[in-house]
């Protein structure tokens, strides 16, 4: 069984966010299975985890939350995207496509930077 | 943005705990139940789907701290635990947390009281702007006058005010009496004649109307009046139409141009001014040092270059005009700083003290906390060794602390805002109206911060105390003994260390507060030399323009001394220059011994003059000591006589020939008449401040003419019920004079030491203070102790020990903490003794007997305090106390 990475802080809001995005308003279950089926379960979430994070992102005002229903009728807390979180998600994978191409430029093999 | 809005919304998440946990939990739930859905679908059994949801959710318990962490702030968080706890605490122990805060709302009490005083008095007698920048300016003449005699030649303060570049403005003022003619009524009112740039220089303009121009400075073109606000108010109703009318005064008439604010009395609370108009003689004079000056420096000059600036004008005038200026020295002093000479030393002795009643109050305080603490160290060693951190200990510590002390100051604040009011009121208002600010005594911002800090101050240092105190609890050991506890270690040291400090203090305050109180109990003895007790005191003032010649005074004189003195029950009347107490000193002046003129103008002797009618001397019941007094025979065809002070006598002709000596006023070369020295008079006190006799010289008044006196009249008894019999006396000679001040000599007299008196009470009362505060503070110490060695008492006990070697075990002990605690103090006493003495100008001197009283009263206190807790030791059982074993 290949080694499962954890999921690191800063990006699990970026993955949080695009997830949001992606789906709409969506449960903390929901959000976790997502992340790791995305990542072709190649990413652990601690699903306890990421609760914590939820709570930071809507304290800074980027997703917001509401009681609901879930498909089979269970009482959820489902977290949507709010504007401020639509454009913090632009900017972080702006942000992250840049870091993610500088360091792909540096670990490439052999190429010199013209 | 993002950040702030993250904050705030923790702050609320603070104060929301449990509606938040119950919604974690929810959605923890929920989550949980929809992974055990989709496992079942997927095919587990009930059992395995509930086991992998919650593998896979992780630890739940560190999630939720996580999450609570994030929710709300931490620090606060903990910070409102620590606030509930400690008043948990505090209120369990309603006995401690009373005493506790009271004892530090004693000690904080006193001394934001104390500082209102000094805030108000020291630091902001004045309101005005820029009050730094004001300085005071006179010419001392190089002979040791009163300290009050602050005066300067016309002319000179003219060349100063060109020649020292140092001054933005320098006024000049002249201040007496007016009579006030109100349609026939003639009212003394006190004003004061003020150069033109009088109110420019103090910094403060009208309210209504105008000041001064400088063409009204001119004779003639000067019958304008600024008005106070009180005047304003009661004499006219605070009625704007005041502006511009006319009022009488000395026989002239003054147009009324400006009103003042409220508030606003300089030098003292003043009704009038009007502007000080010189002819040209009295301009140029250099020989009388007739005003008063007030200087505003230049910004960024200080009041050491402003010295020697003048310095500089002042020693060429030296040279230039060796006749007058020989020996004249100019000086320069803070207004602020001014007025508080002689209590300032007064002030800081009180602030003081009620720094070291806090001090007492903190040392009895910790004895507390250290109590408490040693009963509470189960407690902080269950605490540690459940994981609470030192710090987190700490924090709970100093939170308690602190909690104590702002409830203390919040205690102490309420409380003065009463006391100040009656500290501020309990003088006589007679007194205080001298006294700049001393209306401004209360509370305010100032006063309050220093509450603060002094509260944070206090409670801060408690807290690191305990904290320090508590940290050397050891979980294990303590846990082991199962709170036995140890006996005496360094705890007890340290324990032992504040009974000590605490006799010490007290001692030290005790010793202060004695000398005060006997100063206060003494004062009235200070006035020496004369007898007090049914005299009549009033002022008179005899206006120039209805008195030009010194027969017409005379003749007022002699009508109003021989009218009084027939008044049934009156014995005596006199006039006199200055009577003993007014709190204002003698106008000194030079004089010459015949046949020992001395070479240089400025070498001759100086002496105090006091002008007097013949019967002062009875009047006061001054002794006579050699020779006679004068008469009202000694008139102004009669040959010039004087008396002189025994101090005076016993100076210049120590062999006793004084009589029938000759001396003149003045210099050698100054044309005043010689005078013949009839006789010798007792010393008299003069002002308490001042403790040593000065050399007096008494004029007869037919001699030597002013209009400016004080009547005293001797009387059987009431001589408060004369006033309106002397009044008709005076109305009965001339209905245009008033009189002033009119009281009794007893009250004169008690009315100038009412500074005195106050401190007086207050240091007796923090002597008292100190005293209770150092005896609970020993039996305190004592009892801890004898409980915490209950066990060894009884293993003595039982091994044959005598209740007696018990008893002098736990009294041997109270006497070594005390025995050292009065071998540090009673030096620091003994010199604080020494420097109050010198403090409060002589009255009070180096008291071994009041020492040596305190020490032993200090020693009997605590032997007193340790004796309950002997008793207790004595009377153990040996078997109750060894079943703590």
């Amino acid at each position: 069984m290949a080694q499962k990475k954890d999921v690191w802080q800063g990006t699990l809001a970026l993955m949080v966010l695009k997830t949001l995005d992606t789906l709409g308003p969506l449960h903390g279950y929901g959000i976790a299975r997502r992340i790791e089926q995305t990542s072709g379960d190649l990413l652990a979430v601690n699903y306890g985890t990421l609760y914590p994070a939820l709570l930071k992102l809507e304290q800074e005002g980027y997703i917001r939350s509401e009681w609901g229903l879930s498909d089979n009728n269970r009482k959820a807390k489902y977290y949507k995207l709010t504007r401020a979180g639509k454009k913090q998600l632009e900017r972080e994978a702006r942000d992250w496509e840049q870091t993610t191409s500088i360091l792909a430029r540096f670990l490439a093999p052999g190429e010199e930077p013209s | 943005m993002r950040g702030l809005r993250g904050f705030l919304l923790r702050l609320v998440g603070s104060f929301r705990k449990e509606r938040n946990d119950r919604e974690l939990a929810d959605e923890m739930e929920s989550h949980l139940q929809m992974h055990i859905d989709d496992n079942l679908r997927s095919g587990m059994s009930a059992q395995e789907a509930r086991r992998q949801a919650l593998l896979k959710l992780g630890g739940v318990e560190p999630t939720k701290e996580i999450y609570r962490e994030r929710r709300g702030l931490p620090l606060l968080e903990t910070v409102l635990q620590d606030l509930r706890y400690a008043t948990r605490t505090l209120r369990k122990n309603p006995g401690f947390t009373i005493i506790a805060v009271l004892t530090l709302a004693l000690g904080i009490g006193a001394n934001t009281a104390i500082f209102s005083m000094v805030n108000a008095l020291l630091l902001r007698p004045y309101n005005f702007p820029e009050l730094d920048r004001l300085v005071r300016v006179w010419e001392n003449r190089g002979i040791e006058e009163g300290a009050d005699a602050r005066f300067i030649a016309p002319q000179d303060a003219a060349d100063l005010q060109s020649g020292a570049p140092v001054f933005d403005a320098l006024a000049t003022y002249k201040c007496g009496e007016f009579n006030l003619n109100t349609e026939g009524n003639v009212q003394p009112v006190v004003g004061c004649h003020v150069s033109a740039n009088f109110f420019d220089v103090l910094g403060v303009s009208p309210a209504l109307g105008r000041a001064f121009s400088a063409t009204e400075e001119e004779p003639g073109a000067d019958q304008v009046a600024v008005v106070s606000y009180g005047f304003w108010q009661r004499r006219f109703a605070g009625d704007a139409a005041l502006l511009g009318t006319v009022i009488q005064m000395n026989g002239k008439k003054y147009t009324v141009v400006g009103i003042m604010p409220r508030g606003f009395d300089y030098p003292v609370p003043m009704e009038l001014w009007v502007p000080l108009a010189l002819s040209p003689a009295e301009k140029t004079d250099r020989a009388k040092l007739s005003l008063e000056s007030l200087g505003r420096l230049e910004p960024g000059i200080n009041v050491a270059q402003a010295r020697s600036a003048v310095d500089s004008v002042s020693r060429r005038l030296q040279q230039e005009y060796p006749a007058t200026n020989a020996n004249r020295r100019t000086e320069v002093l803070q207004l602020r700083k001014e007025l508080y000479l002689y209590t300032l030393p007064l002030f800081l002795l009180l602030q003081a003290a009620a720094v070291f009643v806090l001090l007492l109050a903190c040392a009895n305080l910790a004895n507390l906390l250290f109590a408490r603490i040693f009963g509470r160290q189960k407690e902080i060693a269950v605490r540690t060794a459940l994981g609470a951190g030192r710090w987190r200990l700490a924090r709970l510590f100093v939170t308690e602390t602190l909690l104590l002390s702002c409830i203390a100051g919040v205690v102490a604040v309420a409380v003065s805002f009463w006391s100040v009011k009656v500290l501020r009121t309990s003088i006589a208002p007679s007194w205080t109206m001298w006294v700049p600010g001393w209306d401004g005594i209360h509370v305010d911002r100032t006063v309050l911060a220093f509450t603060v800090l002094l509260t944070a101050v206090v409670g801060l240092l408690f807290g690191l105390g305990t904290v320090l105190h508590s940290s050397q609890a050891q979980p294990y050991t303590t846990l082991k003994e199962a709170g036995r506890g140890p006996m005496l270690g360094s705890k007890g040291r340290l324990r032992s260390a504040l009974v000590v400090a605490q006799v010490m203090l007290a001692l030290v305050l005790l010793v202060c507060a004695g000398l005060t109180t006997q100063a206060f109990l003494r004062l009235v003895d200070v006035y020496q030399g004369f007898q007090a007790a049914n005299v009549l005191r009033t002022e008179i003032r005899l206006p120039e323009k209805s008195y030009p010649e010194n027969s017409q005074i005379a003749s007022f004189y002699d009508g109003m001394l021989r009218g009084s003195a027939s008044l049934p029950g009156a014995s005596a009347a006199a006039l006199v220059t200055n009577s003993p107490a007014s709190n204002v000193d003698n106008e000194a002046t030079f004089f010459t011994i015949n046949g020992r003129a001395t070479a240089k103008a400025s070498e001759a002797p100086s002496a105090d003059l006091q002008i007097s009618s013949a019967d002062y001397f009875s009047v006061l019941r001054i002794p006579l000591v050699a020779g006679r007094t004068y008469t009202f025979a000694d008139n102004a065809n009669a040959a010039r006589v004087a008396v002189i002070s025994r101090s005076m006598a016993a100076r210049y002709w120590p062999n006793g020939d004084e009589l029938g000596q000759q001396i003149k006023l003045g210099a050698s070369d100054s044309t005043e008449p010689w005078m013949t020295i009839v006789g010798v008079v007792e010393d008299v006190r003069q002002n308490w401040w001042n403790p040593t006799n000065r050399p007096t010289i008494y004029e007869p008044i037919f001699q030597a003419h002013q209009r400016s006196m004080v009547f005293l009249m001797r009387v059987a008894s009431n001589p408060e019920g004369y006033a309106s019999a002397v009044r008709d006396v005076v109305r009965g000679i001339d209905d245009q004079i008033a009189l002033t001040g009119v009281g009794t000599l007893e009250k004169e007299i008690t009315d100038s030491i009412a500074i005195i008196r106050i401190m007086g009470v207050l240091m007796a009362l923090f002597g008292c203070v100190a005293l209770a505060l150092s005896s609970v503070g020993v039996y305190g110490v004592l009892a801890e102790g004898v409980a915490r060695r209950l066990p060894e008492i009884g293993v003595r006990l039982a091994l044959g020990a005598e209740p007696r070697d018990v008893m002098k075990l736990v009294l041997g002990q109270a006497l070594k903490l005390t025995g050292i605690g009065l071998a540090i103090g009673v030096p620091i006493a003994f010199a604080v003794n020494r420097a109050m003495s010198s403090l409060i100008f002589g009255i009070v001197s180096v008291n071994l007997l009041l020492l040596a009283g305190f020490t032993l009263l200090l020693l009997l206190v605590a032997l007193a305090a340790a004796y309950i807790p002997a008793r207790r030791a004595m009377r153990v059982d040996p078997m109750v106390a060894l079943r703590y074993e």
